[in-house]
């Protein structure tokens, strides 16, 4: 069965148009990224609350906009056409991180030297390594969408995984080894979710973690600092270190009831650098406390299960892997940006959706929930 | 159940992806796996290790600085200032603010000297290792002018301040100086162990004298001030500070206590004036009858307002490497052979024990030989009984009684008279010097009955002090009381109200009859007041009857060529000049004891600067002073 990319169902006939579509909508999915965004803007109210970042709050507001206008148009485009597209899809990605590559700036605020993060269009500066994200998570959609077992054999599937890793690579020389491994994550949460037998994927985590060293020594002496100063701070002092730090005493002062909105003193006097895009949840932790840190996480909890339970029941192979692949990006994108900020994890530039300000981020993590959506919307037979 | 358990319609044959729904419980042990750690890592840092967190974040922003009490002052009897406090400039900096740029800028702009710059390095070394954030020091009393260059430029100085605060400023100049001492900054080491006691890294602390006995009184109690500020060490405003502080916002800083002196700071000018033109002289002036010293002299001196603060390495090199030894007390530190003025104990020995009568005759024939030793009396003074041996200063006939008493009986006096132990004022490392007995010689040679000779006429191993000498012979004068000397006289709060007051202190009464003492005390007549007396010939007091003893100490002659080159008419070879004595003769207020280090003849050095100072109290210090000629001298008894 082929969904026809339009808007009325052969099914429509009786029923007023509007009611049926009001029916199909996702509700419960949309209710939550509302909420998210709600706490979101919140958070970085009391962020940005000093003079100096003020303009930041509205900024993100009009990413807000141009967000939902992407999640709506993710989610009306049929997803099966996007599929169909994918390939020529992350060849533009990989194109536009080939040219981010030759045009790059150097990122503001990066003292590390010149990274090749951002494309500037029309004077707004965008990552490719986000539209990356979507464009490798349509093409899982498309490599798994098969039954047949001769579609996953390793001969099969291996050529089609290393394309895959053009872009992780592209991304990992940028250098932004925090989106790379992201990437890569992904790919092996979808891979173990979708393949027929987990076994193949079992080998490829092997070998990964087996190029561990290999990767070590490719790593670039500030991202060396970071980890090893995740390990003991007191081996590397890196400003990495004191941001972790800080970060720890910002979330553990919240205590269980936390300090009260606008009365974080570690975030309000910006112990914690940076706090609005890598560190928000410890500007909410400190703010609300432990209660407000677990509200925060049930929240999101409750998104990934929603996202699974509309791969679960959608109508297709496709939907549901693509349902799959949104629900990995953001279960590691929460996971590694909270552990990190609790300090369990190394200093990684990875945000928290829809919390983290950042347009990019947000406008990707808008899209990728239309993408959800589109899955939702089109079991109802559409 | 969130999960519907339901294939898409429309597929009719099964679930979409069945390897979602067969993994199922895998993804759902992940997930609840990677919730359980963040939730118990929440749980671990918020509610286990959450109050230490908390007080981590409060101590991030509230910060305390310590506000400077005044330091009390150091004042002389009659409320003269010889310590105070002036209003100065200090330059603070934050030491992780003032990097080498910022650094060179401030050196290129006040055009800093190479030991200023090494000063500044060492301090902000210093407050690296304590708190980076808290500003320090690192420039004290600054002139206006360099308060003014920064004041212009604090915008592209951050973490530079100016701060308006006293300092230690001695308004006398080097007047006492030992005796007031000075101050410095502290040794790192000092840094680390006082820390904890509420100095600051860059303060500076009593190291000397009076400052440095007296700290813990002078310093008072520093005030404590709380305040706010952000990440990058900027205070934040009154209202936004108000709600981070919990508690007392600071504690005020309570002044030290002033320290009133029995000093008189016009007798002690007099007195440093009178010993002005010798290279090195200790001098001590106390009252008799209470034991309060009235002044104390060390020369050479130094000045406590260069010393305090200012001290460059070519002066400290050059104070280190004058032969003189400025920097150690002569008065109290320094130990001397007595020489004559030493006298009195061999007399009392023999005197008590009957082996001397005032009118027994012997013969000096300027030789005297002793267990196959022949020692030299200075002069040949023919038949002499003991006041004119004690006038004429005959060794002879001390020699010849000490082979009478034995050196131990020397000893026993020379102790009672509190000679050979420190006097308990406490400063300045107050020295023992040394009253060597036979177990002592036994010690290290065999003794001799020649050791006995040396030491009663105080030369050989006997080593004083000033001090010592001006106590013993203030104890001659008094009748027999041996005062613990005194120079702090009361502490007063900065408000006037007396804290404490001291009370003369008595070490011990002496044992020796006061008829015997009075022998001695005729002796010593003649010395200044009769012709032949070693003083007398060399200039006398018409203003009033002085007693007095002169003596000249022989020093070992182990500097080979006389003078070191550096220091004008000093020669280490030369013999130290004494005088001890009293005035008025009849009843006394002042004791006095003058030493001119390698000076030479008592008489002629030491004499003329004791007679100025004597003269100097008479006319113009004493309340009412003297007018009256001196009673006709000659014949007269006491």
């Amino acid at each position: 069965m082929r969904g026809t990319g339009m808007l009325l169902p052969r099914a429509a006939i009786g029923v007023s148009r509007w009611r049926r579509f009001r029916a199909a909508v996702d509700w419960p999915l949309i209710l939550v990224i509302l909420a998210l965004c709600t706490l979101g803007l919140l958070n970085l109210y009391s962020a940005t609350r000093g003079v100096r970042h003020h303009a930041k709050f509205d900024t993100q507001v009009q990413w807000m906009v141009v967000g939902v206008i992407g999640f709506a148009l993710a989610t009306i485009v049929d997803y099966r056409a996007m599929v169909r597209v994918a390939w020529p899809g992350l060849g533009v990605a990989i194109a536009l991180l080939l040219i981010a590559r030759v045009l790059g700036r150097p990122s503001s605020g990066d003292t590390h030297g010149i990274t090749y993060r951002w494309l500037n269009i029309g004077g707004m500066g965008i990552q490719p390594s986000e539209l990356a994200k979507l464009m490798v998570i349509l093409v899982l959609a498309r490599i798994f969408q098969d039954t047949e077992p001769s579609s996953y054999t390793p001969r099969a599937l291996l050529g089609r995984l290393a394309i895959l890793a053009v872009p992780i690579c592209l991304i990992a020389m940028q250098p932004d080894l925090g989106t790379a491994i992201l990437l890569g994550l992904i790919v092996l949460s979808v891979g173990f979710l979708a393949m027929p037998s987990v076994w193949p994927m079992v080998h490829v985590t092997l070998a990964c973690l087996l190029s561990i060293p290999i990767l070590w020594e490719t790593m670039h002496d500030y991202q060396q600092k970071r980890i090893v100063g995740f390990i003991d701070c007191g081996i590397a002092p890196t400003k990495e270190c004191w941001h972790t730090q800080q970060s720890i005493y910002a979330v553990g002062s919240g205590k269980i009831w936390g300090k009260g909105f606008l009365e974080g003193t570690q975030n309000q006097f910006n112990f914690v650098p940076e706090h609005w895009t890598d560190f928000p949840y410890s500007v909410w932790a400190e703010e609300w406390g432990f209660v407000g840190s677990v509200v925060l996480l049930a929240i999101f909890g409750f998104l990934l299960v929603w996202i699974l339970n509309v791969a679960l029941s959608a109508r297709d192979r496709i939907g549901a892997v693509i349902c799959a692949g949104v629900a990995a990006m953001t279960f590691w994108h929460v996971v590694v940006n909270v552990a990190m900020v609790l300090g369990i994890a190394p200093v990684v530039g990875v945000t928290l959706p829809f919390i983290s300000y950042g347009g990019s981020s947000l406008v990707t993590f808008f899209l990728a929930m239309g993408l959800v959506a589109n899955v939702s919307l089109r079991k109802h037979g559409y | 159940m969130l999960i519907r358990q339901s294939a898409g319609p429309g597929s009719g044959n099964g679930p979409a992806l069945p390897e979602l729904h067969r993994r199922l419980k895998w993804l759902a042990l992940i997930g609840i796996g990677a919730l359980v750690v963040l939730v118990g890592r929440l749980w671990q840092l918020q509610v286990m290790r959450g109050e230490s967190y908390y007080e981590r974040t409060v101590s991030n922003v509230v910060k305390e600085r310590y506000l400077p009490s005044v330091r009390g002052k150091i004042l002389d009897r009659k409320g003269v200032a010889l310590a105070d406090n002036r209003p100065a400039f200090n330059i603070y900096a934050v030491p992780k603010q003032l990097t080498k740029v910022l650094e060179l800028e401030l050196v290129r702009m006040l055009g800093l000297s190479d030991d200023e710059i090494a000063k500044i390095d060492e301090r902000l070394e210093i407050g690296r290792k304590r708190d980076a954030r808290t500003p320090i020091a690192i420039l004290e009393d600054q002139g206006r002018d360099r308060a003014a260059l920064i004041e212009q430029s604090l915008a592209r100085l951050p973490g530079v301040e100016i701060r308006h605060e006293p300092y230690r400023f001695y308004p006398a100049g080097d007047l006492a100086a030992h005796l007031i001492g000075y101050m410095t900054q502290m040794t790192a080491a000092e840094a680390d162990r006082l820390g904890n006691q509420g100095y600051d890294a860059s303060e500076l602390v009593g190291r000397y004298g009076l400052e440095d006995k007296w700290e813990n009184y002078l310093r008072g109690k520093k005030g404590i001030e709380r305040f706010a500020v952000d990440a990058r060490g900027q205070r934040l405003d009154e209202a936004t500070a108000s709600a981070l502080i919990q508690g007392e916002h600071g504690v005020p800083a309570v002044p030290g206590a002033n320290l009133v002196l029995t000093i008189d700071a016009e007798l002690q000018a007099l007195a440093e004036k009178a010993v002005s033109h010798v290279n090195a002289a200790g001098v001590v002036v106390v009252e008799p009858k209470t034991g309060k010293i009235r002044a104390i002299v060390s020369r050479p001196s130094f000045n406590p307002n260069v010393m305090t603060g200012h001290l460059t390495q070519a002066e400290e090199t050059m104070l280190k490497q004058d032969p003189r030894k400025p920097f150690i007390d002569k008065a109290l530190r320094m130990t001397y052979p007595p020489a004559s003025i030493f006298k009195f104990v061999t007399a009392i020995a023999a005197l008590e024990d009957g082996q001397a009568a005032e009118d027994e005759n012997m013969i000096c024939t300027g030789q005297y030989q002793l267990s196959g030793t022949v020692f030299s009396c200075h002069g040949t003074h023919g038949k002499v009984n003991l006041l004119q041996a004690i006038q004429h200063s005959c060794d002879t006939y001390f020699w010849k009684l000490a082979e009478r008493v034995g050196l131990d009986r020397i000893a026993q006096v020379a102790t009672e008279y509190g000679l050979g132990r420190p006097t308990n004022l406490g400063l300045n490392g107050d020295a023992s010097g040394r009253i060597p007995t036979k177990d002592w010689y036994d010690k290290t040679s065999r003794y001799k009955i020649g050791y006995a000779a040396n030491a009663a006429i105080g030369q050989g191993d006997v080593e004083v002090t000033v001090l010592q000498m001006a106590m013993a012979y203030a104890a001659l004068a008094n009748g027999g009381t041996l005062y613990v000397p005194q120079v702090v006289d009361r502490l007063e709060a900065h408000d006037g109200h007396v804290i404490t007051s001291y009370e003369p202190q008595v070490a011990k009464l002496v044992k020796t009859p006061t008829s015997l003492v009075e022998i001695w005390k005729r002796g010593m007549w003649k010395v200044s007041n009769e012709a032949g007396g070693t003083a007398f010939e060399h200039g006398h007091v018409d203003l009033v009857n002085v007693m007095g003893k002169t003596g000249s100490a022989e020093v070992k002659k182990h500097h080979k060529d006389g003078g070191e080159k550096d220091v004008e008419r000093w020669n280490p070879n030369a013999a130290h000049a004494w005088f001890a004595g009293w005035a008025p003769a009849e009843d006394p207020e002042i004791a006095i004891v003058v030493l001119v280090e390698h000076g030479g003849a008592g008489g002629t050095v030491a004499w003329p600067i004791a007679k100025q100072i004597i003269e100097g109290y008479f006319t113009k210090i004493r309340n009412p002073p003297l007018v009256r000629p001196a009673a006709p001298a000659k014949g007269a008894k006491p």
